[in-house]
Protein backbone atom coordinates (compact mmCIF):
# COMPACT_ATOMS: atom_id res chain seq x y z
CA UNK A 1 0.00 0.00 0.00
CA UNK A 2 1.12 3.39 -0.92
CA UNK A 3 0.80 6.26 1.45
CA UNK A 4 -2.52 8.50 0.39
CA UNK A 5 -2.56 11.36 -1.50
CA UNK A 6 -1.63 14.76 0.17
CA UNK A 7 -4.49 16.81 1.87
CA UNK A 8 -6.65 18.24 -0.75
CA UNK A 9 -5.76 21.81 -0.95
CA UNK A 10 -8.90 22.87 -3.02
CA UNK A 11 -12.40 23.36 -2.27
CA UNK A 12 -14.92 20.56 -2.32
CA UNK A 13 -17.56 23.20 -2.75
CA UNK A 14 -16.13 24.60 -5.53
CA UNK A 15 -15.96 21.00 -6.96
CA UNK A 16 -19.43 20.25 -6.64
CA UNK A 17 -20.36 23.52 -8.21
CA UNK A 18 -18.59 22.00 -11.18
CA UNK A 19 -21.56 19.96 -11.21
CA UNK A 20 -24.86 22.51 -11.24
CA UNK A 21 -27.70 21.38 -12.72
CA UNK A 22 -28.85 23.13 -15.90
CA UNK A 23 -32.45 22.56 -16.72
CA UNK A 24 -33.36 22.71 -20.32
CA UNK A 25 -37.18 24.11 -19.65
CA UNK A 26 -38.42 23.65 -23.51
CA UNK A 27 -37.10 20.09 -23.73
CA UNK A 28 -37.67 18.96 -19.89
CA UNK A 29 -33.85 18.25 -19.86
CA UNK A 30 -31.21 17.95 -16.84
CA UNK A 31 -27.96 18.30 -18.05
CA UNK A 32 -24.96 17.46 -15.46
CA UNK A 33 -21.42 18.01 -16.70
CA UNK A 34 -22.80 18.22 -19.77
CA UNK A 35 -24.41 14.94 -19.61
CA UNK A 36 -28.13 14.01 -19.67
CA UNK A 37 -29.47 12.43 -16.40
CA UNK A 38 -32.60 11.50 -15.47
CA UNK A 39 -33.88 11.01 -12.29
CA UNK A 40 -34.48 8.03 -11.12
CA UNK A 41 -35.47 6.41 -7.10
CA UNK A 42 -33.75 3.07 -5.70
CA UNK A 43 -37.28 1.08 -6.30
CA UNK A 44 -35.95 1.49 -10.49
CA UNK A 45 -32.77 1.66 -10.01
CA UNK A 46 -32.36 -1.84 -8.46
CA UNK A 47 -35.19 -3.36 -10.33
CA UNK A 48 -33.79 -2.41 -13.68
CA UNK A 49 -30.06 -3.89 -12.38
CA UNK A 50 -31.83 -7.35 -11.14
CA UNK A 51 -33.80 -7.33 -14.95
CA UNK A 52 -30.43 -7.21 -16.48
CA UNK A 53 -28.44 -8.98 -13.82
CA UNK A 54 -30.54 -11.52 -12.83
CA UNK A 55 -31.37 -13.37 -16.74
CA UNK A 56 -29.79 -16.41 -17.30
CA UNK A 57 -27.33 -17.22 -20.00
CA UNK A 58 -26.14 -13.40 -20.18
CA UNK A 59 -23.37 -11.78 -18.26
CA UNK A 60 -25.53 -9.08 -17.05
CA UNK A 61 -23.40 -7.73 -15.08
CA UNK A 62 -20.94 -6.76 -17.24
CA UNK A 63 -23.56 -5.10 -19.19
CA UNK A 64 -24.01 -2.80 -16.13
CA UNK A 65 -20.94 -2.68 -15.27
CA UNK A 66 -19.49 -1.09 -18.81
CA UNK A 67 -22.50 0.83 -19.60
CA UNK A 68 -21.17 2.73 -15.98
CA UNK A 69 -17.67 3.18 -16.77
CA UNK A 70 -18.38 4.31 -20.68
CA UNK A 71 -21.50 7.34 -19.31
CA UNK A 72 -19.13 8.36 -16.40
CA UNK A 73 -15.68 8.40 -17.91
CA UNK A 74 -17.19 11.52 -20.13
CA UNK A 75 -18.79 13.14 -17.26
CA UNK A 76 -15.94 12.10 -14.67
CA UNK A 77 -13.51 14.18 -17.83
CA UNK A 78 -15.86 17.22 -18.02
CA UNK A 79 -15.48 17.51 -14.47
CA UNK A 80 -12.12 18.30 -14.82
CA UNK A 81 -10.33 21.74 -15.03
CA UNK A 82 -6.97 22.91 -16.13
CA UNK A 83 -4.70 23.57 -13.41
CA UNK A 84 -5.98 20.46 -11.43
CA UNK A 85 -3.68 18.10 -9.80
CA UNK A 86 -4.30 14.81 -9.25
CA UNK A 87 -5.59 14.79 -5.99
CA UNK A 88 -7.88 17.35 -7.16
CA UNK A 89 -8.92 14.85 -9.78
CA UNK A 90 -9.51 11.95 -7.47
CA UNK A 91 -12.09 14.58 -5.69
CA UNK A 92 -13.73 15.65 -8.60
CA UNK A 93 -14.86 12.09 -9.41
CA UNK A 94 -15.76 11.24 -5.61
CA UNK A 95 -17.34 14.58 -5.09
CA UNK A 96 -19.67 13.65 -8.65
CA UNK A 97 -20.58 10.04 -7.45
CA UNK A 98 -22.07 11.79 -4.39
CA UNK A 99 -23.39 14.65 -6.49
CA UNK A 100 -25.30 12.31 -8.37
CA UNK A 101 -26.71 10.49 -5.21
CA UNK A 102 -24.95 7.01 -5.51
CA UNK A 103 -23.48 7.30 -2.22
CA UNK A 104 -19.74 8.12 -0.22
CA UNK A 105 -16.77 6.82 -2.25
CA UNK A 106 -13.30 7.12 -0.57
CA UNK A 107 -11.08 7.43 -3.63
CA UNK A 108 -8.27 9.58 -1.36
CA UNK A 109 -5.60 6.67 -1.68
CA UNK A 110 -5.80 5.16 -5.05
CA UNK A 111 -2.61 3.73 -5.13
CA UNK A 112 -4.12 0.91 -2.42
CA UNK A 113 -5.51 -2.10 -3.81
CA UNK A 114 -9.02 -1.44 -2.14
CA UNK A 115 -11.11 1.54 -2.12
CA UNK A 116 -14.43 1.64 -0.05
CA UNK A 117 -17.97 2.98 -0.06
CA UNK A 118 -19.68 3.85 3.68
CA UNK A 119 -23.11 5.07 1.61
CA UNK A 120 -24.58 3.64 -1.66
CA UNK A 121 -27.95 4.04 -3.43
CA UNK A 122 -28.00 0.76 -4.99
CA UNK A 123 -27.01 -0.75 -1.26
CA UNK A 124 -30.72 0.97 0.03
CA UNK A 125 -32.22 -0.13 -2.74
CA UNK A 126 -31.89 -3.53 -2.45
CA UNK A 127 -32.22 -3.68 1.06
CA UNK A 128 -35.85 -2.08 0.74
CA UNK A 129 -37.06 -4.23 -2.25
CA UNK A 130 -35.22 -7.20 -2.51
CA UNK A 131 -34.82 -10.43 0.59
CA UNK A 132 -32.01 -12.18 -1.45
CA UNK A 133 -28.66 -10.51 0.41
CA UNK A 134 -26.14 -13.47 -0.82
CA UNK A 135 -24.81 -11.01 -3.61
CA UNK A 136 -23.00 -7.79 -3.25
CA UNK A 137 -25.45 -4.94 -5.50
CA UNK A 138 -22.73 -2.29 -6.24
CA UNK A 139 -22.25 -3.04 -9.58
CA UNK A 140 -22.73 0.38 -10.71
CA UNK A 141 -19.52 1.57 -8.35
CA UNK A 142 -17.61 -0.90 -9.80
CA UNK A 143 -18.12 0.56 -13.32
CA UNK A 144 -17.68 4.26 -11.62
CA UNK A 145 -14.47 3.22 -10.39
CA UNK A 146 -13.17 1.98 -13.86
CA UNK A 147 -13.94 4.88 -15.42
CA UNK A 148 -12.57 6.97 -12.42
CA UNK A 149 -8.85 5.35 -12.91
CA UNK A 150 -9.27 5.80 -16.42
CA UNK A 151 -10.16 9.38 -16.43
CA UNK A 152 -7.56 10.45 -13.71
CA UNK A 153 -4.66 8.28 -14.78
CA UNK A 154 -5.53 6.71 -18.11
CA UNK A 155 -5.46 3.63 -15.89
CA UNK A 156 -7.03 0.42 -16.70
CA UNK A 157 -8.14 -1.82 -14.04
CA UNK A 158 -10.58 -4.36 -12.79
CA UNK A 159 -13.12 -3.26 -10.18
CA UNK A 160 -14.35 -5.68 -8.18
CA UNK A 161 -16.87 -5.11 -5.23
CA UNK A 162 -15.87 -8.05 -2.43
CA UNK A 163 -17.63 -7.26 0.58
CA UNK A 164 -21.15 -4.99 0.35
CA UNK A 165 -23.27 -2.99 2.77
CA UNK A 166 -26.29 -5.56 0.99
CA UNK A 167 -24.91 -8.52 2.54
CA UNK A 168 -24.04 -7.26 5.65
CA UNK A 169 -20.52 -5.71 5.59
CA UNK A 170 -20.06 -2.46 7.53
CA UNK A 171 -18.98 -0.40 3.97
CA UNK A 172 -18.39 -1.97 0.96
CA UNK A 173 -14.97 -2.71 -0.61
CA UNK A 174 -13.95 -2.87 -4.07
CA UNK A 175 -10.79 -4.88 -5.05
CA UNK A 176 -8.58 -2.95 -7.84
CA UNK A 177 -6.54 -5.24 -9.99
CA UNK A 178 -4.26 -3.38 -12.33
CA UNK A 179 -2.36 -4.48 -15.13
CA UNK A 180 -5.45 -5.76 -17.16
CA UNK A 181 -6.21 -5.42 -20.96
CA UNK A 182 -6.71 -2.10 -21.83
CA UNK A 183 -9.82 -0.13 -22.53
CA UNK A 184 -11.16 2.55 -24.28
CA UNK A 185 -14.72 4.09 -24.12
CA UNK A 186 -16.24 4.69 -27.42
CA UNK A 187 -16.97 7.62 -28.94
CA UNK A 188 -20.38 9.26 -27.94
CA UNK A 189 -22.90 9.24 -31.55
CA UNK A 190 -24.19 12.64 -32.40
CA UNK A 191 -26.55 13.77 -30.12
CA UNK A 192 -30.42 13.69 -31.62
CA UNK A 193 -32.89 15.75 -30.76
CA UNK A 194 -36.93 15.37 -31.68
CA UNK A 195 -38.39 17.33 -34.33
CA UNK A 196 -41.67 17.71 -32.78
CA UNK A 197 -42.96 19.73 -29.22
CA UNK A 198 -46.06 19.96 -27.51
CA UNK A 199 -47.10 22.28 -29.79
CA UNK A 200 -47.56 19.33 -32.58
CA UNK A 201 -50.32 17.76 -30.49
CA UNK A 202 -53.68 18.49 -28.82
CA UNK A 203 -53.46 17.80 -25.29
CA UNK A 204 -56.07 16.89 -22.43
CA UNK A 205 -56.96 19.20 -20.17
CA UNK A 206 -56.61 18.82 -16.83
CA UNK A 207 -56.39 20.68 -13.33
CA UNK A 208 -52.53 19.93 -13.19
CA UNK A 209 -50.80 23.26 -12.75
CA UNK A 210 -48.00 21.35 -14.62
CA UNK A 211 -45.94 24.64 -14.63
CA UNK A 212 -45.55 24.86 -10.89
CA UNK A 213 -44.82 21.05 -10.60
CA UNK A 214 -42.03 21.43 -13.02
CA UNK A 215 -40.68 25.01 -11.83
CA UNK A 216 -40.85 22.98 -7.96
CA UNK A 217 -38.68 20.02 -8.40
CA UNK A 218 -36.73 21.90 -10.63
CA UNK A 219 -35.66 24.70 -7.82
CA UNK A 220 -35.23 21.58 -5.26
CA UNK A 221 -31.41 20.46 -4.91
CA UNK A 222 -31.31 17.17 -6.15
CA UNK A 223 -27.92 16.32 -5.70
CA UNK A 224 -26.38 13.97 -2.72
CA UNK A 225 -26.33 14.66 0.80
CA UNK A 226 -22.98 14.23 3.11
CA UNK A 227 -23.75 10.59 2.24
CA UNK A 228 -24.05 11.34 -1.18
CA UNK A 229 -27.56 10.22 -0.85
CA UNK A 230 -30.65 11.96 -1.88
CA UNK A 231 -33.41 10.79 0.28
CA UNK A 232 -36.47 12.88 -1.84
CA UNK A 233 -40.34 12.39 -2.25
CA UNK A 234 -40.18 9.77 0.33
CA UNK A 235 -37.54 7.31 -2.35
CA UNK A 236 -33.92 7.88 -2.39
CA UNK A 237 -33.27 9.60 -6.09
CA UNK A 238 -30.24 9.51 -8.35
CA UNK A 239 -29.37 11.52 -11.00
CA UNK A 240 -27.94 8.78 -13.97
CA UNK A 241 -26.86 9.77 -17.06
CA UNK A 242 -29.37 9.08 -20.14
CA UNK A 243 -26.59 7.22 -22.05
CA UNK A 244 -26.30 4.62 -18.99
CA UNK A 245 -29.45 3.13 -18.78
CA UNK A 246 -29.69 3.14 -23.17
CA UNK A 247 -26.43 1.16 -23.25
CA UNK A 248 -27.97 -1.15 -20.45
CA UNK A 249 -31.08 -1.60 -22.07
CA UNK A 250 -29.84 -1.75 -25.55
CA UNK A 251 -27.24 -4.30 -25.27
CA UNK A 252 -29.47 -6.42 -22.72
CA UNK A 253 -32.10 -6.37 -25.75
CA UNK A 254 -28.83 -7.66 -28.05
CA UNK A 255 -27.52 -10.38 -25.91
CA UNK A 256 -30.75 -12.12 -24.97
CA UNK A 257 -31.65 -11.70 -28.87
CA UNK A 258 -28.57 -14.28 -29.56
CA UNK A 259 -30.45 -16.78 -27.53
CA UNK A 260 -33.75 -16.14 -29.08
CA UNK A 261 -35.23 -14.44 -25.86
CA UNK A 262 -35.54 -10.77 -27.48
CA UNK A 263 -39.43 -10.64 -26.44
CA UNK A 264 -38.69 -11.70 -23.47
CA UNK A 265 -35.97 -9.02 -22.38
CA UNK A 266 -38.39 -6.45 -23.93
CA UNK A 267 -41.04 -7.59 -21.22
CA UNK A 268 -38.56 -7.51 -18.68
CA UNK A 269 -37.38 -3.81 -19.17
CA UNK A 270 -41.20 -3.27 -19.49
CA UNK A 271 -42.22 -4.57 -16.08
CA UNK A 272 -39.27 -2.97 -14.61
CA UNK A 273 -41.08 0.37 -15.98
CA UNK A 274 -44.11 -0.60 -14.45
CA UNK A 275 -43.03 -1.84 -11.35
CA UNK A 276 -41.30 1.99 -10.86
CA UNK A 277 -44.54 3.80 -11.44
CA UNK A 278 -46.43 1.75 -8.81
CA UNK A 279 -43.78 1.78 -6.37
CA UNK A 280 -41.52 4.80 -7.15
CA UNK A 281 -45.00 7.01 -7.59
CA UNK A 282 -46.58 5.67 -4.44
CA UNK A 283 -43.94 6.47 -2.47
CA UNK A 284 -44.02 10.08 -4.52
CA UNK A 285 -47.95 10.30 -3.44
CA UNK A 286 -47.70 9.62 0.12
CA UNK A 287 -44.38 11.87 0.30
CA UNK A 288 -45.20 15.38 2.15
CA UNK A 289 -44.02 17.21 -1.54
CA UNK A 290 -47.28 15.82 -2.61
CA UNK A 291 -49.21 16.70 -0.25
CA UNK A 292 -48.42 19.69 0.28
CA UNK A 293 -48.14 21.23 -3.25
CA UNK A 294 -49.95 18.83 -5.67
CA UNK A 295 -52.27 17.47 -3.84
CA UNK A 296 -53.86 20.97 -3.17
CA UNK A 297 -54.52 20.68 -7.53
CA UNK A 298 -56.43 17.26 -7.27
CA UNK A 299 -60.02 17.21 -8.11
CA UNK A 300 -60.33 14.15 -9.58
CA UNK A 301 -58.38 10.85 -9.96
CA UNK A 302 -57.85 11.71 -13.75
CA UNK A 303 -55.56 14.86 -12.25
CA UNK A 304 -53.18 12.43 -10.45
CA UNK A 305 -52.05 10.81 -13.68
CA UNK A 306 -51.34 15.08 -15.13
CA UNK A 307 -49.63 15.33 -11.91
CA UNK A 308 -47.43 12.43 -12.38
CA UNK A 309 -46.74 12.80 -15.89
CA UNK A 310 -45.88 16.56 -14.93
CA UNK A 311 -43.26 15.37 -12.06
CA UNK A 312 -41.54 13.04 -14.77
CA UNK A 313 -40.99 15.71 -17.26
CA UNK A 314 -39.07 17.14 -13.98
CA UNK A 315 -37.23 14.74 -13.49
CA UNK A 316 -35.57 14.65 -17.37
CA UNK A 317 -37.49 11.69 -18.76
CA UNK A 318 -38.45 13.75 -21.49
CA UNK A 319 -41.18 16.06 -22.63
CA UNK A 320 -44.14 13.70 -22.51
CA UNK A 321 -48.00 14.20 -22.07
CA UNK A 322 -51.29 12.97 -22.19
CA UNK A 323 -53.70 13.82 -24.98
CA UNK A 324 -56.48 11.39 -24.54
CA UNK A 325 -57.56 9.88 -21.50
CA UNK A 326 -60.96 8.37 -20.24
CA UNK A 327 -60.56 7.35 -16.98
CA UNK A 328 -60.42 3.87 -15.62
CA UNK A 329 -60.45 2.79 -18.63
CA UNK A 330 -57.83 4.23 -21.69
CA UNK A 331 -55.38 6.19 -21.63
CA UNK A 332 -52.79 7.88 -25.24
CA UNK A 333 -49.73 9.10 -24.23
CA UNK A 334 -47.30 10.83 -26.42
CA UNK A 335 -43.39 11.56 -25.86
CA UNK A 336 -41.61 14.36 -28.24
CA UNK A 337 -38.09 13.43 -27.18
CA UNK A 338 -37.97 10.25 -25.31
CA UNK A 339 -34.69 9.31 -24.08
CA UNK A 340 -34.76 5.52 -24.84
CA UNK A 341 -35.95 6.45 -28.42
CA UNK A 342 -33.49 9.25 -29.22
CA UNK A 343 -30.99 6.84 -27.43
CA UNK A 344 -31.44 4.36 -29.95
CA UNK A 345 -31.87 6.45 -32.60
CA UNK A 346 -27.78 7.81 -31.98
CA UNK A 347 -26.09 4.36 -31.34
CA UNK A 348 -27.99 1.70 -33.53
CA UNK A 349 -29.91 3.80 -35.91
CA UNK A 350 -33.66 3.97 -37.41
CA UNK A 351 -35.40 0.68 -35.57
CA UNK A 352 -37.89 -1.24 -37.15
CA UNK A 353 -40.41 -1.65 -34.02
CA UNK A 354 -41.09 0.91 -30.57
CA UNK A 355 -38.19 0.74 -27.72
CA UNK A 356 -39.30 2.75 -25.07
CA UNK A 357 -39.57 -0.21 -22.93
CA UNK A 358 -39.70 1.81 -19.83
CA UNK A 359 -42.36 4.82 -21.01
CA UNK A 360 -44.58 1.42 -22.10
CA UNK A 361 -44.07 0.36 -18.68
CA UNK A 362 -44.57 3.44 -16.80
CA UNK A 363 -47.80 4.44 -18.69
CA UNK A 364 -49.31 0.98 -17.41
CA UNK A 365 -48.18 1.37 -14.14
CA UNK A 366 -49.29 4.59 -13.75
CA UNK A 367 -53.02 3.32 -15.06
CA UNK A 368 -52.83 0.50 -12.31
CA UNK A 369 -51.62 2.81 -9.59
CA UNK A 370 -54.65 5.13 -10.17
CA UNK A 371 -57.45 3.14 -11.01
CA UNK A 372 -55.93 -0.81 -10.01
CA UNK A 373 -57.75 -2.52 -6.89
CA UNK A 374 -56.14 -4.37 -4.58
CA UNK A 375 -52.23 -5.06 -3.73
CA UNK A 376 -49.41 -3.88 -6.07
CA UNK A 377 -48.84 -7.61 -7.73
CA UNK A 378 -52.56 -7.79 -8.24
CA UNK A 379 -52.48 -5.04 -10.30
CA UNK A 380 -49.13 -5.52 -12.06
CA UNK A 381 -50.88 -6.26 -15.88
CA UNK A 382 -53.82 -5.34 -15.22
CA UNK A 383 -53.22 -2.49 -18.30
CA UNK A 384 -51.16 -3.21 -21.17
CA UNK A 385 -49.45 -0.51 -23.31
CA UNK A 386 -49.32 -0.43 -27.04
CA UNK A 387 -46.42 1.91 -28.58
CA UNK A 388 -47.75 2.66 -31.79
CA UNK A 389 -45.15 5.23 -32.74
CA UNK A 390 -41.44 5.65 -32.12
CA UNK A 391 -39.11 7.99 -32.47
CA UNK A 392 -36.63 5.29 -33.37
CA UNK A 393 -38.62 4.04 -36.20
CA UNK A 394 -38.82 7.39 -37.48
CA UNK A 395 -42.01 8.69 -36.00
CA UNK A 396 -42.29 12.78 -35.21
CA UNK A 397 -43.09 11.44 -31.69
CA UNK A 398 -43.60 8.96 -29.69
CA UNK A 399 -47.39 7.68 -28.78
CA UNK A 400 -48.47 4.82 -26.21
CA UNK A 401 -52.23 3.42 -25.82
CA UNK A 402 -52.92 1.85 -22.56
CA UNK A 403 -55.88 -0.25 -21.90
CA UNK A 404 -56.98 -2.56 -19.62
CA UNK A 405 -55.78 -6.26 -20.59
CA UNK B 1 -53.07 10.27 21.88
CA UNK B 2 -50.77 10.15 18.98
CA UNK B 3 -51.45 7.94 15.94
CA UNK B 4 -49.86 6.43 13.64
CA UNK B 5 -50.39 5.52 9.66
CA UNK B 6 -48.06 2.63 7.62
CA UNK B 7 -46.66 4.43 4.37
CA UNK B 8 -45.56 1.79 1.51
CA UNK B 9 -42.75 2.18 -1.39
CA UNK B 10 -40.70 4.43 0.64
CA UNK B 11 -36.66 4.55 2.01
CA UNK B 12 -37.64 2.21 5.01
CA UNK B 13 -40.20 -0.48 5.27
CA UNK B 14 -40.91 1.20 8.65
CA UNK B 15 -42.01 4.32 7.27
CA UNK B 16 -45.36 6.07 9.27
CA UNK B 17 -47.07 9.05 9.08
CA UNK B 18 -47.74 10.09 13.04
CA UNK B 19 -50.91 12.52 12.99
CA UNK B 20 -50.32 14.73 16.40
CA UNK B 21 -53.20 15.70 18.56
CA UNK B 22 -53.30 19.62 17.24
CA UNK B 23 -52.82 20.89 20.39
CA UNK B 24 -49.03 19.70 20.71
CA UNK B 25 -48.59 20.12 17.38
CA UNK B 26 -45.76 23.19 17.55
CA UNK B 27 -44.39 22.14 21.18
CA UNK B 28 -43.63 18.47 19.91
CA UNK B 29 -41.77 20.57 16.79
CA UNK B 30 -39.80 22.62 19.19
CA UNK B 31 -38.86 19.25 21.20
CA UNK B 32 -38.16 17.67 17.92
CA UNK B 33 -35.80 20.91 17.18
CA UNK B 34 -34.31 20.80 20.29
CA UNK B 35 -33.28 17.12 20.33
CA UNK B 36 -32.55 16.76 16.35
CA UNK B 37 -31.70 20.00 15.51
CA UNK B 38 -33.32 22.85 13.19
CA UNK B 39 -36.10 22.08 10.69
CA UNK B 40 -35.41 23.57 7.37
CA UNK B 41 -37.67 24.40 4.96
CA UNK B 42 -37.18 23.50 0.88
CA UNK B 43 -37.60 25.91 -2.06
CA UNK B 44 -40.82 25.47 -4.29
CA UNK B 45 -42.56 22.53 -2.40
CA UNK B 46 -42.23 24.14 1.32
CA UNK B 47 -41.27 20.20 2.90
CA UNK B 48 -40.35 21.03 6.41
CA UNK B 49 -38.08 18.51 7.11
CA UNK B 50 -35.01 17.80 10.21
CA UNK B 51 -32.45 15.54 8.63
CA UNK B 52 -30.47 13.36 10.92
CA UNK B 53 -28.56 9.92 9.83
CA UNK B 54 -30.73 8.20 11.31
CA UNK B 55 -34.30 9.30 10.80
CA UNK B 56 -35.97 11.52 8.98
CA UNK B 57 -38.89 13.85 10.06
CA UNK B 58 -40.75 15.80 7.05
CA UNK B 59 -44.37 17.40 6.97
CA UNK B 60 -45.82 20.41 5.26
CA UNK B 61 -46.26 23.49 6.52
CA UNK B 62 -49.40 22.12 8.49
CA UNK B 63 -46.66 20.92 10.36
CA UNK B 64 -49.34 17.64 11.05
CA UNK B 65 -48.94 14.65 9.96
CA UNK B 66 -45.03 14.20 10.53
CA UNK B 67 -43.48 11.41 8.54
CA UNK B 68 -40.72 9.76 9.81
CA UNK B 69 -38.41 7.91 7.60
CA UNK B 70 -35.99 5.49 9.43
CA UNK B 71 -32.77 4.90 7.90
CA UNK B 72 -29.50 2.87 8.32
CA UNK B 73 -28.47 4.32 11.59
CA UNK B 74 -31.75 4.44 13.06
CA UNK B 75 -31.63 1.87 15.99
CA UNK B 76 -34.23 0.50 18.16
CA UNK B 77 -33.51 2.90 21.08
CA UNK B 78 -33.94 5.88 18.26
CA UNK B 79 -37.46 5.20 17.36
CA UNK B 80 -37.94 4.92 21.26
CA UNK B 81 -36.76 8.04 21.88
CA UNK B 82 -38.91 9.68 19.28
CA UNK B 83 -41.94 8.28 20.45
CA UNK B 84 -41.80 9.54 23.60
CA UNK B 85 -41.15 13.23 21.78
CA UNK B 86 -44.14 12.38 19.63
CA UNK B 87 -46.07 10.86 22.64
CA UNK B 88 -46.70 7.84 20.74
CA UNK B 89 -47.81 4.48 22.00
CA UNK B 90 -46.76 1.31 20.55
CA UNK B 91 -49.56 -0.59 21.16
CA UNK B 92 -51.75 -0.46 17.87
CA UNK B 93 -51.47 -2.83 14.78
CA UNK B 94 -51.78 0.28 12.26
CA UNK B 95 -53.75 -0.54 9.26
CA UNK B 96 -52.44 0.44 5.99
CA UNK B 97 -53.88 3.30 4.53
CA UNK B 98 -53.20 1.29 1.06
CA UNK B 99 -51.91 -2.22 -0.35
CA UNK B 100 -48.23 -2.58 -0.88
Amino acid sequence: MSAALPSPSFDRNEVRARFALDYVRDRHRRLIAGEEVIVHCHHYNSRIQRTVEGAAGIDGKAIFRTAARTAFLRQITAGFRDGDDETARWAVAEELFAELGYGSLDLADPASDTVHQSAGHFVEGWGVAFADQSKPVCTLAEGFIEAAFMAVRGESVEVRETHCMHCGASQCSFSIRRGVEAWTAPSRPARRESVSTSADAELADSNIDDNAIIQAVVGLPIRGGDDGLIPAFGVYLANTPADFYNQVAIEFVEAMSESGQRETACRLLSEAGESCAMNTFRGIMDSAEWEALVAPMLQEPADTLFALVALSNAFGWGNWRITEHEPGETLEIVSFNGYEALGFLESRGQATQAQCWMLQGVSAGMMALVYGEGSFSERFGTYLTEEHDCIAKGNTMCAFAVEES
Amino acid sequence: MTRRERVYSCIHADTYKYFLPREIVLDTWKRLESKYGRAVTSPGFGVVEIRTPALLLRSTRMLNPITVIRRRACSTEGVASLHQLLRFEVNDHPLPRTHP
